[in-house]
C-alpha cells in the first residue's frame, strides 16, 4: 500500500534524490528518479469526518488530499527542495535604475573571485526575447534597463553564499533616461516610449495595437449601442477608481532547477502551473526544440496566478550549458517583491446611465492597466487583462462598451493574479452602485436586485448566460448575514457587492488504467498549485469506475508523457482536466464492462460496477474483481487503459456567482475598521470535494481582505519599498473576521457530474463589500485602494471640518 | 553571507576583552534575529561575531530592593512569562509579549533589542516609562545610564563598542500606581506599531489626584520619547477625559515622526495623541484598582 | 573560518561541517539533507522555516548553524513516530489545514509545540501562537479546525 513508483518512461540519466524519511517508510521510500516523474503516495483512509455525501460515493466526499502525507511530513519536493549531484547555484544581478542605458559591463573582477564559476549577460545570450505570450522581454537586459529589478547579468557559484559576492563585483555603468511610473502619463503625447518598436514584437497582438503612446495593447467589449443609451437615461453618474500593487503572495518563491544530459537534453524542475507551457516557452527562449526539454512537474507552494512564466528558468539553462552543472536559482522574497507578477494597479472610470425607474441602461468603461516594463508576463493572447469585462458586473446592462488599456511603464512588470482584473473592476463596479443608489434615493440591495443579469442577458463578450442563480445567490448572502438589523451601536456598518466567474476552459490529457493488481491509475499531467485537484481527479476515477478511493492512484505525468494541458489556471482545471479524466474513466468503464462480459459470458449492458468487483445484475453472486479483469485482458494484450484529451475553447454559458455581505466597526478616532460579520454567498453546482471547495473559498476570501486592507506594495519613482514580509504585510491568523458561507447549489454544470468552479470567486467582491459598510457605518467613501485606518481617519476630520455631521450616525437611516 | 570569524566566548570578562580588541571589526550578537537579517542584507558585514549564547548568568530575572533585575540575555519570552514581572509589573512583561512572534520572542534578548535601537520597538517605551536604568561593562568598569539617555538615534545608542549592555533595571512603582502599554497596529496582527505609548500614573488615594504620571511614546521619532509637558499637565490633577486628551494634545507637540508604510508622520502625530490619551485612561483605571 | 558542530535532530546524532555564516535552514536542508523545513521570507516572519531547537520553536533562517552545536533540534520530519503520523498532521489532512503544502511544516511544528505545552487552547490561544506562521492558501480556517481537532483527539488518547 503506498509507495512511490517508477514511470514507464526509458531511462536516460540517473539522478538521486531523497524522496521521502525511513520513519514513514509505508508512505514512501528513497528512490532514484529517473527521467519521468515524481509519483504521489496514496493516502490511507483519510475519510474520516463522515459527512452526508451527496447521491455518490466518492463524490461529494471531504477526502482527505491525496498528497497528504506527503506535504505534513514535508516529504513533497518543491523546486527548491531538489538536489542533484553537483549542483550549483545561480543569482541574477538587477538593474538598480528604472530607466537607463547600458553603456558598460565589466565582468572581469567577478569572473576572477575564487568559486565563481561563469558569469553571463547578453553578449553570452542569444538575441531573443521572451514572453509569455508576446515575446517583448529579454533574459537579459541588452542595451537597456527599463524597471529597478530587471536582471542584467548573472553568476554561477558553487557556494550560494558566495554569490552576492560575486555580484557585487560586478560593474555596470548606466547612463539614465526619462521615465515615466503612472499608466495616465505614459499615455499622453510627451511620455518617453519605453517601446517604440512593440508592433514588431514576436505575437504582438495587432488587432489590439494603439496610437496612444505606451499602449500596447487597447480590447474593446460592446454591447448595444452607448450613445442611445445615454440619451435614454435620466442621470448619468461618473465614477473614478484606483488600485495598488499586490503581490500574489505564495509563500514559496520561485525555484528553478535545470540539468543537462550530455545530449543536450534538459531536464526542468519550475515552480510553474503550466509544464507543457514553459517547455513550449522554454525552447523558444533558448532556441532548443521541445523534445529536449523534459519538465519534471513538481508540487508548487502557492500560484495564485504568479507562476505560469518561466521566470529565471533560461538563466539556469544558460548557466548549465557553460558550466556543465546543474544548476539552481532560487528567488529571494526581496526579488519576487521587486521583480515577480504583481497584480496590475489599475484605474477604473465608470460612466453609467440609469432611467427614472432605476435601470442602468448604459455603461462607458475606461479601464487603465500599468502593465509595468515588459508585457511578458500576460499569458492571454489579446495581452491585456480581460477582467476589464467585468466593468457591467454581474448586471444585465443592454448597452455597455468596454475600454481595456494595457501600458507600459517604468514599473515593475505586472502579470496574473487570482481573477486578474476582477477584484479591480469589481471594486470600481459594486462601489459605484451604492453610490448610485444613494444618489437615486434608492436602497443597495433593491437597485441590485433591480439590474441582476437573468438568464439569456448577455455579458460584455457577447455571451448569454443561462441557468443564471444570481438573485438567489444575493438572497442568501443577506438572509444569512445581519442586514435589516437594527445597528447594535455607532459606526457599525453593512455592505453588499455581488461579483461572476466563468469556467474555464482550455485542453488537458487524462490515462487510466487498472493495473494488474486491481489498482486504478490515474496519469494526469495537471500540476499541484495546492488547490487540490489531483484529489478531485482521483474521487472522478472512483466515481465513475465505482471503486473505493483508496484503490485509485494518481501519477504525475512529465511532459513527456502527454502532447498537451494547459495547466492550473483560469478556474479551469476541475473542469477541463476534471472532463479529461471522467471520461477516460467512463471509456475505461466501457472497456472493462465489454472484457468482464466475455469472461462471465453475459451482455456489457448487463455488467455492474460496484466497490471494485465487477458482477452480473441479475445474478450478483457471479462476478469477478477488477484485478480478475485487468489480468485477463492483459493476457489478451488488450490492457485496460484509455487515454483522453479534454478540449474545450468556448467558454460556458453558465457563469457561477458570488455574493457577500459584510459588518464592520469603525473606531472614529484611529480610522481603524474591525470585520465582525463576513457572509460569502456561492451559487454551485454539485461539489466533488466539500473539504478543498470550502478550502478555495475561505482562502480567496482572505485574500481579498487582504487585497482590499491589508496589503499595499509601495512603489515611488519605480523603486519598490516593501521589500520583505516584514513591511509588506500578508493576513495574519489573527486578522481573520467570523465567516459564514452558504452555497446555493443545483446539480448543474459543465464539471463532471455537474459542477462549476469556484477557485477565483471569494476574493473579487470582499473589497467593495468593505468600502460599502464602511460607508453605511461612517459616511466615508474611499474609491482608492487600499482602504487603510489613516484614510478613513483623514476622512473623517474632513468630514467634521465641514459641517456638522456627527461621525458614526446611521445616515442611511437603514 | 560574507564569511566572518566566530567567536563564542565563555564569560563576560572574555567577552568584554574580545570587544575591546576587535573594536569595531566586531559585531556581537545575542539572539541575532536583527543582525542576522542585517548581514543577510549586507547592511552589516563584521569580519568578526562574537556570540554570547555561551555567557552564564546573564539571563536572571531579579526582584531585589524595590527593583526588577531582567539580565540582558534574558529572552522576551522569559520577560513575557515570568512570574516576578507579571505579579509586579504587569505592564512589563504585556509589552514584551507584543514582540513580534513566538519564534523571535523565543530568542530576542532584552539587551540586543536595547543595544539595537530600533525606535519602533515596543519594549523600550514601557522601559521609558517606568525609568529604567541599561547597565552597561567594559573591561574599564561598569556604568548604568537612565533609559532616558541610552538612546541617541535610529540605531544608535550610548554603547560604546567594546561596552556590553548586562542588565536593565526597572525600579517597581509605587502603590495604588497602574502602567500600560498600547500598541496600535491598524492593518495587521504582526506587525512594528504605527505608534506605541506607554503610560504609568500613581494616585494620590487620599485627593484621588495623580501623584505622579510618565509618558513614553514610540515609532514617532529617532528615539522613543517622553512627553514631558503632558506629564506635568497631569501631575496634580485628577484625570479626566478633557485633561487626558489635553495631556495627547501635547505630547504630540514632541513627536517627530516619518512616513511609512504604517502610517505618514501626520497620522502617527495624531495617534500619538489618541493613544496617550487612551494609555493615560487606562494607566488611571489600574491605578484605582490597586491597592 | 570552518566549525564541526554536533546536534541531535529527530534523535538522531549528526555532525557537520559549517562555514560560521552557514544558517541552520541551509545546514538541515543541504548538508543533512533534511527538505522538510522550507524557507519562505527569509526574514523570520512567515515561519516557513520553524524547527524547534532545545525545545523552543525558532526561526532557522535567522539562526546560525554554529548556534545549534550541542542542541537538539527537531524538524518536520522528526513529527511522526513509528511510521505513525502525529495527530497534528493526521488532524491537518483530515479538516484540510494545508492546501499548496509549503507552509505545512513550520505549521506542523508550531502546532505540536503548541499543544505540548497547552493541551487545550482555546482560538484565542491557538491564534496568538500561531500568528508567526503565515499561510496564504487556506485562509487559517481550517488550521484552526486542525488544531483544535488534534487537541481534541490527544485528548481522547490520553484518556483512554
Amino acid at each position: 500500500m503506498g509507495g512511490i513508483r517508477q514511470t514507464t518512461q526509458a531511462t536516460t540519466q540517473d539522478f538521486t534524490r531523497a524522496y521521502g524519511r525511513d520513519t514513514i517508510g509505508r508512505f514512501y521510500e528513497r528512490v532514484n528518479i529517473e527521467s519521468g516523474g515524481i509519483f504521489m503516495t496514496e493516502a490511507p483512509s483519510s475519510d474520516r469526518k463522515g459527512r452526508e455525501a451527496m447521491t455518490y460515493n466518492a463524490v461529494g466526499k471531504p477526502i482527505g488530499r491525496v498528497e497528504g502525507p506527503a506535504k505534513v511530513t514535508g516529504a513533497a519536493a518543491y523546486s527548491a527542495d531538489i538536489r542533484l549531484p553537483n549542483m550549483i547555484w545561480g543569482k541574477a544581478l538587477r538593474s538598480p535604475l528604472p530607466h537607463a542605458r547600458i553603456v558598460r559591463i565589466d565582468t572581469s573582477a567577478a569572473e576572477r573571485l575564487p568559486g565563481v564559476l561563469a558569469v553571463l549577460t547578453a553578449k553570452d545570450l542569444p538575441d531573443l526575447l521572451i514572453g509569455r505570450r508576446v515575446y517583448d522581454m529579454p533574459v537579459l537586459a541588452r542595451d537597456r534597463v527599463r524597471f529597478i529589478g530587471e536582471k542584467v547579468a548573472m553568476v554561477a557559484v558553487e557556494d550560494p553564499d558566495l554569490a552576492d559576492e560575486a555580484l557585487a563585483h560586478i560593474e555596470v555603468e548606466y547612463d539614465e533616461l526619462p521615465a515615466v511610473f503612472d499608466a495616465q502619463e505614459a499615455m499622453k503625447p510627451d511620455a518617453p516610449l519605453l517601446h517604440p518598436q512593440y508592433r514588431l514584437y514576436p505575437h504582438a497582438p495587432a488587432k489590439y495595437f494603439s496610437d496612444l503612446p505606451n499602449v500596447h495593447s487597447h480590447v474593446t467589449w460592446q454591447l448595444g449601442d452607448v450613445a442611445q443609451g445615454f440619451a435614454a437615461a435620466a442621470q448619468v453618474f461618473e465614477h473614478t477608481f484606483t488600485t495598488h500593487y499586490v503581490h500574489q503572495g505564495y509563500i514559496e518563491p520561485h525555484a528553478s532547477v535545470v540539468a543537462l544530459e550530455s545530449d543536450g537534453r534538459a531536464h526542468v524542475w519550475l515552480s510553474n502551473k503550466m509544464p507543457f507551457r514553459t517547455r513550449e516557452l522554454l525552447a523558444d527562449a533558448v532556441r532548443i526544440p521541445q523534445e529536449q526539454i523534459l519538465v519534471h512537474l513538481t508540487p508548487i507552494g502557492g500560484d495564485f496566478g504568479g507562476k505560469g512564466s518561466l521566470m529565471d528558468l533560461p538563466l539556469c539553462y544558460h548557466l548549465a550549458r557553460r558550466t556543465g552543472r546543474p544548476v539552481k536559482m532560487v528567488m529571494t522574497y526581496t526579488e519576487e517583491l521587486m521583480a515577480g507578477n504583481p497584480r496590475h494597479p489599475t484605474t477604473v472610470v465608470l460612466r453609467t446611465g440609469v432611467t427614472r425607474e432605476g435601470i442602468i441602461i448604459a455603461r462607458e468603461a475606461k479601464v487603465i492597466f500599468n502593465s509595468g516594463a515588459y508585457a511578458a508576463f500576460k499569458p492571454t493572447p489579446v495581452v491585456n487583462i480581460t477582467g476589464a469585462s467585468q466593468a457591467a458586473g454581474a448586471y444585465g446592462i443592454p448597452n455597455i462598451r468596454i475600454d481595456a488599456y494595457s501600458v507600459y511603464t517604468n514599473c515593475v512588470p505586472a502579470g496574473h493574479m487570482r481573477a486578474p482584473g476582477d477584484p479591480q473592476v469589481t471594486f470600481a463596479v459594486e462601489s459605484a452602485m451604492d453610490m448610485m443608489a444613494e444618489a437615486l434615493g434608492i436602497e443597495p440591495l433593491e437597485f441590485r436586485r433591480r439590474n441582476l443579469l437573468r438568464d439569456g442577458d448577455r455579458l460584455p463578450s457577447g455571451h448569454p448566460v443561462e441557468h443564471v442563480k444570481v438573485q438567489e445567490t444575493l438572497e442568501a448572502a443577506v438572509h444569512s448575514s445581519r442586514w435589516g438589523e437594527s445597528k447594535p451601536r455607532p459606526n457599525v456598518g453593512r455592505g453588499l457587492a455581488v461579483s461572476h466567474r466563468h469556467i474555464g476552459i482550455g485542453d488537458a490529457n487524462a490515462q487510466v488504467t487498472v493495473e494488474g493488481d486491481g489498482a486504478v491509475t490515474l496519469l494526469t499531467a495537471a500540476p499541484d498549485t495546492g488547490t487540490g485537484s489531483h484529489t478531485v481527479l482521483r474521487q472522478i476515477v472512483a466515481e465513475t469506475l465505482s471503486v473505493p478511493i483508496e484503490q485509485v492512484r494518481v501519477q504525475v505525468a512529465t511532459t513527456d508523457a502527454f502532447e498537451a494541458d494547459s495547466g492550473a489556471g483560469g478556474s479551469r482545471v476541475t473542469h477541463v482536466a476534471g472532463q479529461a479524466t471522467y471520461q477516460a474513466a467512463e471509456e475505461l468503464k466501457t472497456l472493462i464492462r465489454e472484457v468482464a462480459a466475455q469472461l462471465l459470458g453475459c451482455q456489457p449492458n448487463d455488467v455492474t460496477l460496484s466497490g471494485g468487483r465487477c458482477a452480473v445484475a441479475a445474478d450478483s453472486e457471479r462476478g469477478l474483481s477488477l484485478a480478475d479483469v485487468a489480468r485477463a485482458a492483459l493476457a489478451h494484450e488488450r490492457p485496460l487503459t484509455v487515454q483522453k484529451t479534454y478540449r474545450v475553447a468556448e467558454y460556458p454559458h453558465v457563469t457561477g456567482f458570488t455574493a457577500q455581505a459584510v459588518e464592520l466597526e469603525v473606531d472614529p478616532e484611529t480610522g481603524q475598521m474591525t470585520l465582525l460579520d463576513v457572509v460569502t454567498a456561492h451559487d454551485v453546482g454539485t461539489i466533488i470535494n466539500p473539504l478543498g471547495h470550502q478550502g478555495q473559498i475561505e482562502g480567496g476570501l482572505i485574500q481579498g481582505i487582504g487585497f482590499g486592507m491589508i496589503e499595499e506594495m509601495r512603489a515611488e519613482d519605480g523603486r519598490v519599498s516593501t521589500l520583505s514580509l516584514g513591511d509588506y504585510k500578508l493576513p495574519n491568523i489573527k486578522d481573520i473576521p467570523p465567516l459564514k458561507t452558504v452555497l446555493v447549489q443545483e446539480q448543474l454544470g459543465p464539471v463532471p457530474f455537474q459542477g462549476k468552479s469556484i477557485g477565483e470567486s471569494s476574493i473579487t467582491p470582499i473589497t467593495a463589500a468593505i468600502a460599502n459598510a464602511l460607508y453605511d457605518a461612517v459616511g466615508v467613501r474611499i474609491c482608492d485602494l487600499p482602504i487603510t485606518a489613516e484614510k478613513v481617519y483623514r476622512a473623517l476630520q474632513a468630514q467634521q471640518g465641514v459641517g456638522e455631521e456627527t461621525p458614526g450616525e446611521d445616515r442611511r437611516g437603514r | 553571507m560574507n564569511s566572518f570569524e566566530f567567536r563564542q566566548p565563555d564569560t563576560v570578562e572574555e567577552a568584554l576583552t574580545l570587544l575591546h580588541d576587535l573594536g569595531e571589526d566586531a559585531k556581537v550578537m545575542a539572539g541575532g534575529t536583527a543582525l542576522v537579517i542585517m548581514m543577510k542584507q549586507r547592511l552589516v558585514m563584521p569580519d568578526c561575531l562574537i556570540s554570547l549564547q555561551r555567557l552564564r548568568g546573564l539571563d536572571q530575572i531579579n526582584a531585589r530592593n524595590g527593583e526588577l533585575q531582567l539580565g540582558a540575555l534574558t529572552t522576551h519570552r522569559a520577560v513575557e512569562r515570568s512570574e516576578a514581572v507579571r505579579g509586579r509589573l504587569p505592564s512589563l512583561a504585556e509589552t514584551y509579549a507584543h514582540v513580534a512572534t513566538i519564534r523571535i520572542r523565543n530568542v530576542a534578548t532584552v539587551g540586543g533589542a536595547l543595544a539595537h535601537a530600533d525606535p519602533n520597538q515596543d519594549p523600550p517605551v514601557i522601559l521609558l516609562a517606568l525609568d529604567a536604568q541599561v547597565g552597561l561593562r567594559s573591561t574599564a568598569g561598569s556604568r548604568q545610564v537612565p533609559i532616558g539617555e541610552f538612546f541617541t538615534d535610529y540605531y544608535e545608542t550610548v554603547r560604546q563598542p567594546d561596552e556590553l549592555v548586562t542588565e536593565v533595571v526597572v525600579p517597581m512603582l509605587p502603590p495604588r500606581s497602574g502602567s500600560v502599554y498600547l500598541k496600535f497596529l491598524p492593518r495587521t496582527a504582526d506587525d512594528y506599531a504605527t505608534v506605541g505609548v506607554a503610560a504609568t500614573v500613581t494616585v494620590d488615594p487620599a485627593t484621588g489626584t495623580c501623584r505622579e504620571s510618565r509618558i513614553a511614546m514610540g515609532c514617532v521619532a529617532a528615539t522613543p520619547v517622553r512627553a514631558p509637558e503632558a506629564e506635568a499637565l497631569v501631575r496634580g490633577q485628577r484625570l479626566t477625559p478633557e485633561l487626558a486628551r489635553e495631556a495627547g494634545a501635547l505630547a504630540q507637540r514632541v513627536t517627530d515622526p516619518i512616513s511609512d508604510a504604517r502610517g505618514s508622520a501626520d497620522y502617527k502625530r495624531a495617534m500619538a495623541g489618541v493613544f496617550v490619551r487612551r494609555a493615560l485612561e487606562q494607566a488611571w483605571q489600574r491605578a484605582m484598582a490597586a491597592v | 573560518m570552518t566549525h564541526t558542530i554536533r546536534m541531535r535532530v529527530n534523535g538522531k546524532d549528526y555532525t557537520a561541517d559549517v562555514p560560521s555564516q552557514r544558517l541552520l535552514i541551509d545546514c538541515l536542508r543541504y548538508d543533512l539533507g533534511l527538505t522538510g523545513t522550507k524557507e519562505g521570507c527569509s526574514v523570520g516572519v512567515c515561519g516557513a522555516c520553524t524547527v524547534m531547537m532545545d525545545g523552543v520553536l525558532v526561526s532557522s533562517c535567522l539562526t546560525l548553524a554554529v548556534l545549534a552545536d550541542g542542541k537538539e533540534i527537531t524538524t518536520v520530519e522528526g513529527l511522526a513516530q513509528d511510521g505513525k503520523l502525529h495527530p497534528v498532521q493526521q488532524a491537518f489532512i483530515d479538516y484540510g489545514g494545508f492546501q499548496c503544502g509549503i507552509c505545512t511544516p513550520g505549521m506542523v511544528v508550531a502546532a505540536k509545540a503548541l499543544l505540548d505545552q497547552n493541551q487545550n487552547p482555546s482560538d484565542d490561544d491557538i491564534k496568538d501562537w500561531m500568528m508567526g506562521n503565515l499561510c496564504r492558501c487556506t485562509g487559517y480556517y481550517k488550521i484552526i479546525e486542525s488544531i483544535r481537532g488534534a487537541a481534541t483527539r490527544m485528548q481522547t488518547e490520553r484518556v483512554s
